[in-house]
């Protein structure tokens, strides 16, 4: 089992699952014009990239949970979930390693989203990074197989071998 | 809420309560007695309607008939105070009012009495002298969703916009409900002291819509107007959750059918996530569980 932390949120994962934190600058090396997803967890047949979000982060200052609630309450927060997933894609792909299909789990972590507010912005996030190519089926690869949206107590409930923990309560 | 509209009414109309009760219910051949809890032996049944210390109660059994068999007490003392009430029923009417009411009032048509009642509320003028400041507010709100205001010529209502004079016909349902309102409002039936029973409001409405009307109701609300709303749907839900104030006065009320005493229960709470049971977030939570379900279930497979 290893254990990876972003934030304030601890995150396990089983040994058999390489994991990376993606979003550091000194590796990343473009990080000043590309999005970057905070982690991507490597399956024998499958990437999972995981994006966290945490503005009800115990240390969180209140302009930083602030200018959560405004991006979030704008829609802002979808754009960037969005673009933090194609730059995330399209930097994989130009290291040569898009070679399996790509899970894009994102973790909200405000314990009063509910799973109606998490379906309608999984479904939100589905349609506009997108996982569908157009109607013609011009397309030979999806870019995304699957998007999901959840808060702590979901992803817990769902996730149990790659449980996250706060590590200051 | 039919029960508590019926009491309501017979404030104003006088007329015996479970006259009124069989009118609004339509049980089969007009027998009061279909309206108890169906059993395989004799059974009877109590209603009883409160507001303050003063209280109706109407009993009969399954074997009642006629409305003049039921046990009425309380009567006198509860029409000595009329309510106003109003009762927006799931399927609107107004579209369909050119020559309801007469044909009501002369054949025995297979009709709720709440689609008479909602049309003739409708068609109610409006009261002299000018229209106050909260009602200008709420009915300028309507306007704007609906791109116009309400006339009616005869018997018929039309949307009367840049467009011209479009009957109700032509109009999308949601915005005959937004015109249904704006009627209520402008003839002065929602005014302090009143009721209004909203069955389903969210039937027929476009979703971007629900902002709007839960907005009118929460003012309303704020005005003196009692609102019962029934409804199975989140966004109404959650549209009242997130714009209620906290001086604002709303239950929440749960009704469910509790298995173990085979009973219809209530438990209220005054904020949307003490709602339990919660059949709408339930629905949800399940649809949820069964997409994450799907995408984890190829992701570990």
């Amino acid at each position: 089992m290893t254990a990876i932390t972003e934030g304030n949120l601890r995150i396990s994962v089983p040994s058999d699952v390489t994991a990376r934190k993606f979003d550091i600058g000194d590796t990343h090396g473009l990080t000043h014009c590309m999005k970057a997803v905070d982690l991507i967890l490597e399956f024998k047949d499958h990437f999972l990239f995981i994006e966290i979000k945490d503005p009800e982060h115990p240390q969180a200052n209140a302009m930083d949970r602030d200018t959560f609630i405004k991006k979030f309450q704008t829609g802002k927060i979808d754009e960037d979930l969005k673009y933090k997933y194609r730059d995330s894609f399209l930097y994989e792909w130009a290291c040569g390693k898009i070679e399996k299909p790509i899970y894009y789990y994102v973790l909200i972590a405000i314990d009063g989203l509910t799973e109606a507010d998490l379906q309608a912005k999984a479904d939100d996030l589905k349609r506009k990074v997108p996982q569908c190519g157009p109607s013609s089926g011009i397309w030979k690869h999806w870019i995304v197989e699957d998007v999901m949206v959840f808060n702590l107590s979901t992803w817990n409930k769902h996730l149990k071998d790659f449980p996250i923990r706060r590590s200051i309560p | 809420m039919k029960v508590v509209y019926s009491a309501c009414d017979i404030t104003k109309t006088k007329l015996n309560f479970a006259e009124k009760l069989v009118n609004v219910f339509l049980p089969s051949n007009h027998a009061l007695g279909r309206l108890v809890k169906r059993k395989k032996t004799s059974s009877s049944c109590a209603i009883e309607v409160s507001r303050g210390s003063v209280r109706i109660r109407a009993s009969f059994s399954n074997h009642s008939t006629k409305t003049g068999s039921a046990s009425i007490t309380g009567i006198n003392e509860w029409q000595a105070r009329p309510i106003e009430s109003v009762y927006i029923p799931v399927k609107e009417m107004l579209a369909n009012s050119p020559g309801f009411r007469s044909l009501y009032a002369g054949r025995e048509i297979h009709f709720e009495e709440i689609y008479r009642d909602i049309l003739d509320r409708a068609h109610r003028p409006a009261p002299r002298g000018p229209t106050d400041k909260n009602r200008k507010t709420l009915l300028t709100i309507l306007q704007k969703a609906m791109d116009g205001k309400i006339t009616t010529k005869e018997e018929e209502f039309f949307l009367q916009s840049e467009q011209g004079n479009l009957e109700f016909s032509l109009l999308a349902e949601g915005m005959r409900k937004l015109g249904l309102l704006w009627l209520l409002i402008q003839n002065g039936t929602l005014l302090e002291g009143s009721i209004l029973f909203w069955d389903e409001p969210e039937t027929n409405l476009n979703p971007k819509l629900y902002g709007v009307i839960t907005e009118i109701l929460l003012e309303l609300q704020r005005h003196g107007v009692q609102i019962f709303l029934a409804t199975h749907d989140y966004v109404i839900l959650k549209e009242l959750d997130l714009r209620m104030k906290e001086k604002d006065n709303v239950l929440f009320h749960a009704l469910y059918h509790d298995t173990e005493i085979t009973q219809i229960r209530c438990h209220t709470s005054d904020r949307y996530l003490g709602i339990h049971p919660n059949a709408v977030a339930e629905a949800f939570a399940d649809l949820y569980d069964r997409e994450v379900g799907r995408s984890l279930g190829r992701l570990l497979k």
